[in-house]
Protein backbone atom coordinates (compact mmCIF):
# COMPACT_ATOMS: atom_id res chain seq x y z
CA UNK A 1 0.00 0.00 0.00
CA UNK A 2 1.68 3.07 -1.02
CA UNK A 3 1.12 5.92 1.67
CA UNK A 4 -0.32 9.26 1.15
CA UNK A 5 -0.07 12.62 3.03
CA UNK A 6 -2.99 13.35 5.29
CA UNK A 7 -3.11 16.64 3.94
CA UNK A 8 -4.86 14.93 0.44
CA UNK A 9 -7.80 13.48 2.32
CA UNK A 10 -8.51 16.58 4.52
CA UNK A 11 -7.61 18.97 0.44
CA UNK A 12 -10.61 16.34 -0.90
CA UNK A 13 -12.76 16.30 1.62
CA UNK A 14 -13.17 20.07 1.43
CA UNK A 15 -13.09 19.62 -2.09
CA UNK A 16 -15.73 16.94 -2.15
CA UNK A 17 -18.23 19.32 0.31
CA UNK A 18 -17.94 21.90 -1.89
CA UNK A 19 -18.55 20.05 -4.95
CA UNK A 20 -21.65 18.46 -3.22
CA UNK A 21 -23.20 22.08 -2.45
CA UNK A 22 -22.48 23.09 -6.19
CA UNK A 23 -24.31 20.26 -6.95
CA UNK A 24 -27.20 20.55 -4.66
CA UNK A 25 -27.63 24.16 -5.78
CA UNK A 26 -27.59 23.36 -9.59
CA UNK A 27 -30.50 21.36 -9.26
CA UNK A 28 -32.11 23.64 -7.07
CA UNK A 29 -31.87 26.54 -8.88
CA UNK A 30 -33.28 24.38 -11.83
CA UNK A 31 -35.74 22.62 -9.74
CA UNK A 32 -36.67 26.33 -9.56
CA UNK A 33 -36.50 27.91 -13.05
CA UNK A 34 -34.65 30.21 -12.89
CA UNK A 35 -30.80 31.37 -13.19
CA UNK A 36 -28.66 32.34 -9.80
CA UNK A 37 -25.67 34.65 -10.02
CA UNK A 38 -23.53 35.80 -7.77
CA UNK A 39 -20.78 38.55 -7.69
CA UNK A 40 -20.32 38.38 -11.16
CA UNK A 41 -17.75 34.79 -11.28
CA UNK A 42 -21.03 32.43 -10.46
CA UNK A 43 -23.34 31.70 -12.65
CA UNK A 44 -25.85 28.35 -12.11
CA UNK A 45 -27.18 27.69 -15.03
CA UNK A 46 -30.57 26.80 -14.79
CA UNK A 47 -31.47 24.83 -17.84
CA UNK A 48 -32.52 21.05 -17.60
CA UNK A 49 -29.50 20.04 -19.70
CA UNK A 50 -26.80 22.05 -17.74
CA UNK A 51 -28.21 23.03 -14.51
CA UNK A 52 -29.79 19.45 -13.72
CA UNK A 53 -28.34 16.93 -15.96
CA UNK A 54 -25.11 18.90 -15.37
CA UNK A 55 -25.84 19.00 -11.92
CA UNK A 56 -26.47 15.62 -10.90
CA UNK A 57 -22.49 14.60 -12.76
CA UNK A 58 -21.62 17.48 -10.04
CA UNK A 59 -23.47 16.09 -6.96
CA UNK A 60 -21.95 12.27 -8.11
CA UNK A 61 -18.00 13.92 -8.22
CA UNK A 62 -18.80 15.42 -4.72
CA UNK A 63 -20.04 12.47 -3.75
CA UNK A 64 -16.85 10.24 -5.72
CA UNK A 65 -15.18 12.71 -3.26
CA UNK A 66 -16.55 12.15 -0.01
CA UNK A 67 -16.79 7.85 -0.61
CA UNK A 68 -13.20 7.67 -1.28
CA UNK A 69 -11.34 9.43 1.07
CA UNK A 70 -11.62 7.02 3.57
CA UNK A 71 -9.37 4.69 3.72
CA UNK A 72 -7.71 7.12 1.23
CA UNK A 73 -4.15 5.29 0.43
CA UNK A 74 -6.24 2.10 -0.76
CA UNK A 75 -6.36 2.35 -4.88
CA UNK A 76 -9.77 1.59 -5.17
CA UNK A 77 -10.73 4.30 -2.34
CA UNK A 78 -8.48 6.71 -4.49
CA UNK A 79 -9.96 5.62 -7.65
CA UNK A 80 -12.88 6.89 -6.61
CA UNK A 81 -11.49 10.17 -5.85
CA UNK A 82 -9.83 9.94 -9.23
CA UNK A 83 -13.29 9.24 -10.82
CA UNK A 84 -15.11 12.86 -9.04
CA UNK A 85 -12.14 14.38 -10.70
CA UNK A 86 -13.20 12.56 -13.92
CA UNK A 87 -16.47 13.70 -13.80
CA UNK A 88 -16.03 17.32 -13.15
CA UNK A 89 -13.81 17.42 -16.06
CA UNK A 90 -16.40 16.18 -18.47
CA UNK A 91 -18.54 19.13 -17.24
CA UNK A 92 -16.36 21.28 -16.94
CA UNK A 93 -14.81 20.28 -20.74
CA UNK A 94 -18.12 20.84 -21.78
CA UNK A 95 -19.04 23.90 -20.82
CA UNK A 96 -15.54 25.35 -21.76
CA UNK A 97 -15.69 23.61 -25.31
CA UNK A 98 -19.20 25.45 -25.36
CA UNK A 99 -17.36 28.58 -24.77
CA UNK A 100 -15.28 28.03 -27.22
CA UNK A 101 -17.88 26.70 -30.01
CA UNK A 102 -19.98 30.41 -28.86
CA UNK A 103 -16.61 32.88 -29.34
CA UNK A 104 -15.76 31.58 -33.01
CA UNK A 105 -18.88 32.70 -35.44
CA UNK A 106 -20.41 36.02 -35.71
CA UNK A 107 -23.54 34.22 -35.78
CA UNK A 108 -25.37 37.57 -38.04
CA UNK A 109 -27.94 35.49 -40.09
CA UNK A 110 -27.27 38.08 -42.88
CA UNK A 111 -24.04 39.15 -44.47
CA UNK A 112 -21.23 40.79 -42.53
CA UNK A 113 -18.40 39.30 -41.04
CA UNK A 114 -18.47 35.55 -40.83
CA UNK A 115 -16.23 35.58 -37.43
CA UNK A 116 -16.40 37.49 -33.97
CA UNK A 117 -14.33 40.46 -33.74
CA UNK A 118 -11.67 40.61 -31.19
CA UNK A 119 -12.87 42.23 -28.20
CA UNK A 120 -16.34 40.10 -28.55
CA UNK A 121 -14.71 36.92 -28.82
CA UNK A 122 -12.67 37.47 -25.82
CA UNK A 123 -15.52 38.48 -23.79
CA UNK A 124 -16.95 34.97 -24.71
CA UNK A 125 -14.40 34.05 -22.12
CA UNK A 126 -15.24 36.55 -19.51
CA UNK A 127 -17.04 34.95 -15.85
CA UNK A 128 -19.32 34.37 -14.79
CA UNK A 129 -18.97 30.87 -14.70
CA UNK A 130 -20.76 27.58 -14.04
CA UNK A 131 -19.48 25.86 -10.97
CA UNK A 132 -18.03 22.81 -13.26
CA UNK A 133 -15.40 25.46 -14.70
CA UNK A 134 -14.92 27.27 -11.63
CA UNK A 135 -13.96 23.83 -9.48
CA UNK A 136 -11.50 22.42 -12.57
CA UNK A 137 -8.33 23.60 -11.33
CA UNK A 138 -8.78 22.61 -7.67
CA UNK A 139 -9.94 19.15 -9.52
CA UNK A 140 -6.49 19.11 -11.22
CA UNK A 141 -4.51 18.66 -7.86
CA UNK A 142 -5.18 14.83 -8.38
CA UNK A 143 -2.69 14.73 -10.65
CA UNK A 144 -0.29 15.27 -8.35
CA UNK A 145 -1.47 12.47 -6.44
CA UNK A 146 -1.77 10.50 -9.57
CA UNK A 147 1.82 11.13 -10.34
CA UNK A 148 2.93 10.75 -6.44
CA UNK A 149 1.13 7.48 -6.09
CA UNK A 150 3.19 6.37 -9.23
CA UNK A 151 6.40 7.35 -8.33
CA UNK A 152 5.92 5.48 -4.69
CA UNK A 153 4.89 2.35 -6.49
CA UNK A 154 7.87 2.70 -8.92
CA UNK A 155 10.11 3.25 -5.44
CA UNK A 156 8.13 0.53 -3.31
CA UNK A 157 7.86 -1.77 -6.01
CA UNK A 158 4.73 -3.24 -5.16
CA UNK A 159 1.07 -1.55 -4.99
CA UNK A 160 -2.14 -2.59 -2.78
CA UNK B 1 -6.94 -41.93 -28.99
CA UNK B 2 -10.13 -40.93 -26.31
CA UNK B 3 -9.25 -39.24 -23.00
CA UNK B 4 -11.28 -39.64 -20.48
CA UNK B 5 -12.57 -36.25 -18.54
CA UNK B 6 -10.18 -36.53 -15.62
CA UNK B 7 -7.39 -37.42 -18.43
CA UNK B 8 -8.34 -33.93 -20.29
CA UNK B 9 -8.07 -31.98 -16.87
CA UNK B 10 -4.51 -33.50 -16.41
CA UNK B 11 -3.67 -32.57 -19.68
CA UNK B 12 -5.08 -29.14 -19.12
CA UNK B 13 -3.10 -29.08 -15.90
CA UNK B 14 -0.15 -30.21 -17.31
CA UNK B 15 0.14 -27.84 -20.10
CA UNK B 16 -0.75 -24.79 -18.35
CA UNK B 17 2.19 -25.15 -16.15
CA UNK B 18 4.28 -25.61 -18.46
CA UNK B 19 3.09 -22.36 -20.71
CA UNK B 20 1.74 -19.99 -17.87
CA UNK B 21 3.64 -17.86 -15.17
CA UNK B 22 1.39 -17.41 -12.18
CA UNK B 23 2.16 -14.47 -10.00
CA UNK B 24 1.36 -11.78 -7.68
CA UNK B 25 -1.47 -9.94 -9.81
CA UNK B 26 -0.42 -6.09 -9.40
CA UNK B 27 -3.33 -4.18 -9.33
CA UNK B 28 -3.22 -0.31 -11.21
CA UNK B 29 -5.20 2.46 -11.04
CA UNK B 30 -6.63 2.15 -14.48
CA UNK B 31 -7.35 -1.51 -13.14
CA UNK B 32 -9.54 0.34 -10.43
CA UNK B 33 -11.24 3.00 -12.19
CA UNK B 34 -12.32 0.74 -14.76
CA UNK B 35 -13.81 -1.85 -11.65
CA UNK B 36 -15.47 1.39 -11.07
CA UNK B 37 -17.06 2.21 -14.44
CA UNK B 38 -18.95 -1.61 -14.58
CA UNK B 39 -20.28 -1.48 -10.47
CA UNK B 40 -23.84 -0.53 -10.75
CA UNK B 41 -23.42 2.15 -7.55
CA UNK B 42 -20.47 3.30 -9.19
CA UNK B 43 -20.73 2.80 -12.91
CA UNK B 44 -24.46 4.35 -13.53
CA UNK B 45 -23.29 8.20 -12.14
CA UNK B 46 -19.98 7.65 -14.62
CA UNK B 47 -22.61 6.28 -17.36
CA UNK B 48 -25.18 9.50 -16.78
CA UNK B 49 -21.67 11.60 -17.50
CA UNK B 50 -20.40 10.01 -20.15
CA UNK B 51 -24.00 10.57 -22.24
CA UNK B 52 -23.70 13.94 -21.05
CA UNK B 53 -20.30 14.82 -22.48
CA UNK B 54 -21.42 12.87 -25.44
CA UNK B 55 -24.93 15.20 -25.86
CA UNK B 56 -22.80 18.42 -24.90
CA UNK B 57 -20.01 18.12 -27.50
CA UNK B 58 -22.63 16.65 -30.30
CA UNK B 59 -24.78 19.43 -29.20
CA UNK B 60 -21.83 22.52 -29.52
CA UNK B 61 -19.89 21.09 -32.54
CA UNK B 62 -22.91 20.37 -34.43
CA UNK B 63 -24.02 24.04 -33.32
CA UNK B 64 -21.12 25.52 -34.61
CA UNK B 65 -20.77 24.24 -37.77
CA UNK B 66 -24.86 24.53 -38.64
CA UNK B 67 -26.14 27.96 -36.54
CA UNK B 68 -22.41 29.04 -37.08
CA UNK B 69 -21.64 29.47 -40.82
CA UNK B 70 -24.18 26.99 -42.84
CA UNK B 71 -27.34 28.38 -41.89
CA UNK B 72 -25.99 31.79 -43.20
CA UNK B 73 -24.36 30.34 -46.49
CA UNK B 74 -27.44 28.66 -47.13
CA UNK B 75 -30.22 31.10 -46.40
CA UNK B 76 -28.60 34.57 -46.69
CA UNK B 77 -26.16 33.52 -50.29
CA UNK B 78 -27.04 29.87 -51.57
CA UNK B 79 -30.85 30.13 -51.81
CA UNK B 80 -31.58 33.79 -52.97
CA UNK B 81 -28.61 33.22 -55.93
CA UNK B 82 -30.52 29.90 -56.82
CA UNK B 83 -33.67 31.50 -56.44
CA UNK B 84 -32.92 33.93 -59.03
CA UNK B 85 -30.60 31.81 -61.12
CA UNK B 86 -33.09 28.95 -62.00
CA UNK B 87 -34.96 29.37 -64.96
CA UNK B 88 -38.78 28.70 -64.19
CA UNK B 89 -40.22 30.42 -61.30
CA UNK B 90 -43.58 29.55 -60.30
CA UNK B 91 -43.17 26.26 -62.19
CA UNK B 92 -43.53 22.74 -61.04
CA UNK B 93 -39.33 22.14 -61.79
CA UNK B 94 -38.47 25.40 -60.11
CA UNK B 95 -41.09 24.24 -57.02
CA UNK B 96 -39.75 20.69 -56.79
CA UNK B 97 -35.76 21.74 -56.89
CA UNK B 98 -35.62 25.19 -55.50
CA UNK B 99 -38.50 27.09 -53.72
CA UNK B 100 -42.38 25.36 -53.42
CA UNK B 101 -42.53 28.86 -51.50
CA UNK B 102 -46.19 30.50 -51.10
CA UNK B 103 -49.39 32.10 -52.40
CA UNK B 104 -50.20 35.59 -50.65
CA UNK B 105 -52.84 37.92 -51.96
CA UNK B 106 -52.96 35.93 -55.44
CA UNK B 107 -49.22 35.79 -56.04
CA UNK B 108 -46.15 33.18 -55.75
CA UNK B 109 -43.98 34.35 -52.47
CA UNK B 110 -40.43 33.12 -52.36
CA UNK B 111 -39.19 31.21 -49.23
CA UNK B 112 -37.06 33.01 -46.98
CA UNK B 113 -34.94 30.59 -45.67
CA UNK B 114 -33.95 26.89 -46.96
CA UNK B 115 -36.10 24.88 -44.45
CA UNK B 116 -39.36 26.25 -45.88
CA UNK B 117 -38.14 26.51 -49.36
CA UNK B 118 -38.26 22.45 -49.66
CA UNK B 119 -36.34 22.41 -52.66
CA UNK B 120 -34.02 19.47 -54.26
CA UNK B 121 -31.05 21.79 -54.52
CA UNK B 122 -32.00 24.14 -51.77
CA UNK B 123 -33.82 21.97 -48.58
CA UNK B 124 -32.17 18.84 -49.48
CA UNK B 125 -28.60 20.01 -49.89
CA UNK B 126 -28.77 21.89 -46.71
CA UNK B 127 -30.18 18.99 -44.60
CA UNK B 128 -27.67 16.82 -46.28
CA UNK B 129 -24.41 18.93 -45.84
CA UNK B 130 -25.15 21.73 -43.79
CA UNK B 131 -27.14 19.78 -41.23
CA UNK B 132 -26.55 16.59 -41.16
CA UNK B 133 -22.76 15.77 -42.49
CA UNK B 134 -21.11 17.89 -39.12
CA UNK B 135 -23.97 15.77 -36.55
CA UNK B 136 -22.75 12.54 -37.87
CA UNK B 137 -19.27 13.49 -37.89
CA UNK B 138 -19.00 14.15 -34.24
CA UNK B 139 -21.22 11.73 -33.44
CA UNK B 140 -18.95 9.10 -35.21
CA UNK B 141 -15.97 10.53 -33.67
CA UNK B 142 -16.81 10.43 -30.12
CA UNK B 143 -18.38 6.83 -30.30
CA UNK B 144 -15.08 5.70 -32.10
CA UNK B 145 -13.52 7.35 -29.01
CA UNK B 146 -15.79 5.25 -26.59
CA UNK B 147 -14.68 2.40 -28.29
CA UNK B 148 -10.75 2.40 -28.48
CA UNK B 149 -10.75 3.61 -24.45
CA UNK B 150 -12.37 0.62 -23.88
CA UNK B 151 -15.55 1.78 -22.62
CA UNK B 152 -18.03 0.40 -24.75
CA UNK B 153 -17.84 -3.22 -23.43
CA UNK B 154 -18.05 -1.68 -19.99
CA UNK B 155 -21.49 0.17 -20.79
CA UNK B 156 -22.62 -3.21 -21.87
CA UNK B 157 -21.59 -5.47 -18.72
CA UNK B 158 -23.70 -2.17 -16.97
CA UNK B 159 -26.68 -2.74 -18.99
CA UNK B 160 -27.13 -5.95 -19.28
CA UNK B 161 -29.48 -6.70 -16.90
CA UNK B 162 -32.03 -3.79 -17.62
CA UNK B 163 -31.59 -4.92 -21.59
CA UNK B 164 -32.18 -8.99 -20.05
CA UNK B 165 -35.77 -7.27 -19.23
CA UNK B 166 -36.54 -6.59 -23.12
CA UNK B 167 -35.67 -9.87 -24.23
CA UNK B 168 -31.82 -8.48 -24.85
CA UNK B 169 -28.67 -8.55 -23.55
CA UNK B 170 -25.73 -6.37 -22.92
CA UNK B 171 -24.22 -6.37 -26.57
CA UNK B 172 -27.91 -4.83 -27.70
CA UNK B 173 -26.04 -1.41 -26.91
CA UNK B 174 -23.67 -1.76 -29.99
CA UNK B 175 -27.22 -1.51 -32.67
CA UNK B 176 -28.71 0.88 -30.39
CA UNK B 177 -26.03 3.58 -30.10
CA UNK B 178 -25.30 2.72 -33.92
CA UNK B 179 -28.38 3.28 -34.31
CA UNK B 180 -28.52 7.14 -32.98
CA UNK B 181 -25.98 7.70 -35.77
CA UNK B 182 -27.88 5.99 -38.50
CA UNK B 183 -30.52 2.80 -38.59
CA UNK B 184 -29.10 1.39 -41.56
CA UNK B 185 -25.65 0.16 -39.73
CA UNK B 186 -27.87 -0.56 -36.79
CA UNK B 187 -30.44 -2.93 -38.31
CA UNK B 188 -26.78 -4.93 -39.56
CA UNK B 189 -25.53 -4.83 -35.87
CA UNK B 190 -28.24 -6.70 -35.00
CA UNK B 191 -26.39 -10.09 -36.39
CA UNK B 192 -24.17 -10.03 -33.29
CA UNK B 193 -27.45 -11.08 -31.08
CA UNK B 194 -27.60 -14.96 -31.19
CA UNK B 195 -31.13 -15.73 -31.33
CA UNK B 196 -33.86 -14.76 -34.15
CA UNK B 197 -36.20 -13.68 -31.09
CA UNK B 198 -33.38 -11.42 -30.08
CA UNK B 199 -32.75 -9.81 -33.41
CA UNK B 200 -36.24 -9.49 -34.12
CA UNK B 201 -36.71 -7.53 -31.30
CA UNK B 202 -33.92 -5.43 -31.40
CA UNK B 203 -34.21 -4.66 -34.94
CA UNK B 204 -38.29 -3.98 -34.54
CA UNK B 205 -37.23 -1.25 -31.07
CA UNK B 206 -34.16 0.00 -33.78
CA UNK B 207 -37.19 0.95 -36.21
CA UNK B 208 -39.67 2.26 -34.10
CA UNK B 209 -38.06 4.16 -31.04
CA UNK B 210 -34.76 5.15 -32.11
CA UNK B 211 -34.23 8.61 -33.57
CA UNK B 212 -31.07 8.40 -36.49
CA UNK B 213 -28.49 11.08 -36.23
CA UNK B 214 -29.69 13.44 -39.17
CA UNK B 215 -33.23 13.37 -37.22
CA UNK B 216 -31.61 14.38 -33.48
CA UNK B 217 -29.88 17.25 -35.11
CA UNK B 218 -32.79 18.49 -36.96
CA UNK B 219 -35.03 18.30 -33.46
CA UNK B 220 -31.37 20.09 -31.74
CA UNK B 221 -31.39 23.00 -33.75
CA UNK B 222 -35.22 23.38 -34.25
CA UNK B 223 -36.93 22.48 -31.40
CA UNK B 224 -33.99 22.37 -28.56
CA UNK B 225 -36.54 22.90 -25.83
CA UNK B 226 -38.99 19.99 -26.37
CA UNK B 227 -35.72 17.27 -27.16
CA UNK B 228 -35.74 16.41 -24.19
CA UNK B 229 -39.61 15.60 -24.02
CA UNK B 230 -39.39 13.79 -27.26
CA UNK B 231 -36.61 11.26 -26.03
CA UNK B 232 -38.29 10.61 -22.85
CA UNK B 233 -41.53 9.25 -24.43
CA UNK B 234 -39.03 7.52 -27.26
CA UNK B 235 -37.11 5.74 -24.18
CA UNK B 236 -40.47 4.78 -22.34
CA UNK B 237 -41.62 3.30 -25.18
CA UNK B 238 -38.29 1.43 -25.99
CA UNK B 239 -38.84 0.14 -22.60
CA UNK B 240 -42.31 -0.53 -22.56
CA UNK B 241 -43.49 -1.91 -26.13
CA UNK B 242 -39.47 -4.19 -25.81
CA UNK B 243 -41.03 -5.59 -22.20
CA UNK B 244 -44.55 -6.52 -24.17
CA UNK B 245 -42.05 -8.06 -27.34
CA UNK B 246 -40.11 -9.87 -25.04
CA UNK B 247 -43.35 -12.12 -23.20
CA UNK B 248 -44.96 -12.80 -26.81
CA UNK B 249 -42.64 -13.26 -29.34
CA UNK B 250 -41.27 -17.21 -28.97
CA UNK B 251 -37.56 -17.95 -28.72
CA UNK B 252 -34.79 -17.64 -26.28
CA UNK B 253 -32.82 -14.63 -25.11
CA UNK B 254 -29.59 -16.30 -23.66
CA UNK B 255 -26.88 -14.85 -21.36
CA UNK B 256 -23.52 -13.42 -22.99
CA UNK B 257 -20.17 -13.55 -22.22
CA UNK B 258 -17.67 -10.73 -22.46
CA UNK B 259 -14.47 -9.76 -22.36
CA UNK B 260 -13.72 -6.82 -20.62
CA UNK B 261 -10.98 -5.13 -22.36
CA UNK B 262 -8.34 -2.55 -19.83
CA UNK B 263 -9.09 1.00 -20.92
CA UNK B 264 -6.38 2.34 -23.49
CA UNK B 265 -5.21 5.38 -25.03
CA UNK B 266 -7.43 5.66 -28.51
CA UNK B 267 -4.89 5.39 -31.56
CA UNK B 268 -5.72 8.59 -33.81
CA UNK B 269 -5.38 6.43 -37.08
CA UNK B 270 -7.54 3.78 -35.88
CA UNK B 271 -10.22 6.64 -34.95
CA UNK B 272 -9.98 8.33 -38.61
CA UNK B 273 -10.47 5.29 -40.31
CA UNK B 274 -13.43 4.40 -38.25
CA UNK B 275 -15.08 8.03 -38.74
CA UNK B 276 -13.72 8.20 -42.23
CA UNK B 277 -15.50 4.48 -42.93
CA UNK B 278 -18.61 5.71 -40.95
CA UNK B 279 -19.34 8.79 -42.76
CA UNK B 280 -18.72 7.32 -46.38
CA UNK B 281 -21.16 4.86 -45.64
CA UNK B 282 -23.45 7.02 -44.19
CA UNK B 283 -23.26 9.61 -47.09
CA UNK B 284 -23.36 6.90 -49.92
CA UNK B 285 -26.64 5.82 -48.24
CA UNK B 286 -28.22 9.01 -46.60
CA UNK B 287 -27.32 11.19 -49.33
CA UNK B 288 -29.32 10.26 -52.56
CA UNK B 289 -32.56 9.42 -49.70
CA UNK B 290 -32.17 13.12 -48.47
CA UNK B 291 -32.34 14.36 -52.48
CA UNK B 292 -34.33 11.80 -53.43
CA UNK B 293 -37.28 12.54 -50.82
CA UNK B 294 -37.22 15.90 -51.61
CA UNK B 295 -37.78 15.15 -54.87
CA UNK B 296 -40.89 12.80 -54.52
CA UNK B 297 -42.23 15.14 -51.57
CA UNK B 298 -42.09 17.87 -53.96
CA UNK B 299 -44.01 15.97 -56.41
CA UNK B 300 -46.77 14.75 -54.30
CA UNK B 301 -47.11 18.53 -53.25
CA UNK B 302 -47.55 19.44 -56.81
CA UNK B 303 -50.06 16.42 -57.48
CA UNK B 304 -51.96 17.40 -54.41
CA UNK B 305 -51.53 13.95 -53.01
CA UNK B 306 -50.45 15.39 -49.53
CA UNK B 307 -53.29 17.39 -49.47
CA UNK B 308 -55.54 14.63 -50.32
CA UNK B 309 -54.28 12.25 -48.01
CA UNK B 310 -54.54 15.13 -45.07
CA UNK B 311 -58.01 15.69 -45.63
CA UNK B 312 -58.79 11.59 -45.78
CA UNK B 313 -56.42 11.08 -42.85
CA UNK B 314 -57.84 14.33 -40.79
CA UNK B 315 -60.23 12.29 -38.50
CA UNK B 316 -57.13 10.11 -37.58
CA UNK B 317 -54.64 12.71 -37.26
CA UNK B 318 -56.54 14.99 -35.56
CA UNK B 319 -59.13 12.76 -33.42
CA UNK B 320 -56.97 9.91 -32.59
CA UNK B 321 -53.31 11.52 -32.32
CA UNK B 322 -54.37 15.30 -31.20
CA UNK B 323 -52.58 16.95 -33.78
CA UNK B 324 -53.68 19.18 -37.10
CA UNK B 325 -53.92 17.76 -39.91
CA UNK B 326 -50.97 19.26 -41.67
CA UNK B 327 -48.98 17.11 -40.31
CA UNK B 328 -50.06 14.68 -42.66
CA UNK B 329 -47.31 16.22 -45.09
CA UNK B 330 -44.64 15.51 -43.02
CA UNK B 331 -45.35 11.95 -41.90
CA UNK B 332 -45.59 10.92 -45.36
CA UNK B 333 -42.10 12.74 -45.81
CA UNK B 334 -41.11 10.55 -42.87
CA UNK B 335 -40.89 7.37 -45.35
CA UNK B 336 -38.23 8.44 -47.33
CA UNK B 337 -36.61 10.76 -44.65
CA UNK B 338 -37.31 11.76 -41.06
CA UNK B 339 -35.16 14.79 -40.89
CA UNK B 340 -37.00 16.06 -43.65
CA UNK B 341 -39.93 15.30 -41.74
CA UNK B 342 -39.45 17.23 -38.74
CA UNK B 343 -37.86 20.09 -40.71
CA UNK B 344 -41.36 20.15 -42.44
CA UNK B 345 -42.68 20.33 -38.64
CA UNK B 346 -40.96 23.05 -37.51
CA UNK B 347 -42.47 24.73 -40.90
CA UNK B 348 -46.14 24.63 -39.84
CA UNK B 349 -44.89 24.82 -35.84
CA UNK B 350 -47.13 28.26 -35.56
CA UNK B 351 -50.32 26.29 -35.97
CA UNK B 352 -49.51 24.03 -33.51
CA UNK B 353 -49.00 23.76 -29.50
CA UNK B 354 -46.02 22.62 -27.87
CA UNK B 355 -47.45 19.82 -27.06
CA UNK B 356 -49.11 18.72 -30.64
CA UNK B 357 -45.14 19.50 -32.12
CA UNK B 358 -43.74 16.60 -29.33
CA UNK B 359 -46.32 14.37 -30.88
CA UNK B 360 -46.07 14.58 -33.82
CA UNK B 361 -42.03 14.17 -33.36
CA UNK B 362 -42.58 11.40 -31.65
CA UNK B 363 -45.02 9.94 -34.31
CA UNK B 364 -42.49 10.70 -37.24
CA UNK B 365 -40.15 8.90 -35.15
CA UNK B 366 -42.42 5.78 -34.65
CA UNK B 367 -44.10 5.48 -37.97
CA UNK B 368 -43.07 3.90 -40.80
CA UNK B 369 -38.95 3.41 -41.03
CA UNK B 370 -37.09 5.45 -43.11
CA UNK B 371 -36.81 3.22 -46.77
CA UNK B 372 -32.82 3.09 -46.41
CA UNK B 373 -33.61 1.21 -43.28
CA UNK B 374 -36.85 -0.45 -44.67
CA UNK B 375 -34.60 -2.22 -47.64
CA UNK B 376 -31.87 -2.82 -44.92
CA UNK B 377 -34.61 -4.72 -42.74
CA UNK B 378 -35.94 -6.63 -46.07
CA UNK B 379 -32.13 -7.36 -46.46
CA UNK B 380 -32.47 -9.44 -43.18
CA UNK B 381 -35.88 -11.56 -43.76
CA UNK B 382 -39.13 -10.54 -45.40
CA UNK B 383 -40.62 -12.56 -42.71
CA UNK B 384 -38.88 -10.43 -40.23
CA UNK B 385 -39.40 -7.36 -42.13
CA UNK B 386 -43.61 -8.11 -41.92
CA UNK B 387 -43.45 -9.00 -38.32
CA UNK B 388 -41.90 -5.50 -37.60
CA UNK B 389 -44.32 -3.94 -39.68
CA UNK B 390 -47.45 -5.56 -37.72
CA UNK B 391 -45.94 -4.35 -34.40
CA UNK B 392 -45.00 -0.72 -36.02
CA UNK B 393 -48.85 -0.23 -37.00
CA UNK B 394 -49.89 -1.78 -33.82
CA UNK B 395 -47.38 0.79 -31.86
CA UNK B 396 -48.52 3.84 -33.85
CA UNK B 397 -52.10 3.95 -32.74
CA UNK B 398 -51.67 2.64 -28.99
CA UNK B 399 -48.47 4.73 -28.44
CA UNK B 400 -49.81 7.80 -30.44
CA UNK B 401 -53.24 7.79 -29.01
CA UNK B 402 -51.70 7.04 -25.40
CA UNK B 403 -49.50 10.16 -25.74
CA UNK B 404 -52.57 12.13 -26.63
CA UNK B 405 -54.28 10.86 -24.05
CA UNK B 406 -51.47 11.93 -21.38
CA UNK B 407 -51.79 15.29 -22.99
CA UNK B 408 -55.70 15.38 -22.04
CA UNK B 409 -55.37 14.28 -18.68
CA UNK B 410 -52.33 16.75 -17.91
CA UNK B 411 -54.54 19.49 -20.15
CA UNK B 412 -51.89 20.41 -22.52
CA UNK B 413 -53.30 18.45 -25.72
Amino acid sequence: MVKQSSGGRIYFALLGIVTTAFGLADLLVTASGSEFAYRGFLEIPGDIFRGGWGGIIVLFAGLFYLSGIRNFDDIHQFAKVVMGSILIWVVAGCDIFAMITESIPSWNEETGPWFNTLPDFIAAYAPPYAPSVLLLPFSLVVIYYIRKRASGEEGSGNSS
Amino acid sequence: MKLSTGDRWDLIDKISKETVTFGAYKHTLMDAIGELTIKPMTGIPVAIAIMYGFWSVFGSFAGFFTDGFFVRLFDAYWLPWLQGAFPGQGGWLYAIMVDAGGIESGEFVLSSNCLESFGVLTSGLFVAVGVVLPAIIIFYLMLALLEDIGYMPRLAVLLDTVLHRVGLHGYAIVPTILSLGCNVPGVAATRILETKKQRFIMMTLLAIFIPCGAQISIMQGMMPDLMGWILLYLIIGYFIFGYILNKIVPGKAPEFLIDVPPYRRPLLSNIGKKVGGRVRGFFVVAIPFVLLGCAIVGVLYQLGVIRFLGDALAPVFVGWFGVPKETAGPLIAAFLRKDLAVAQLDAISDIMTPYQMITAVVLVSIYFPCVATFAMMLKEGWKELLGALAVLTVVVFTYGGLIHLIGILLGVA
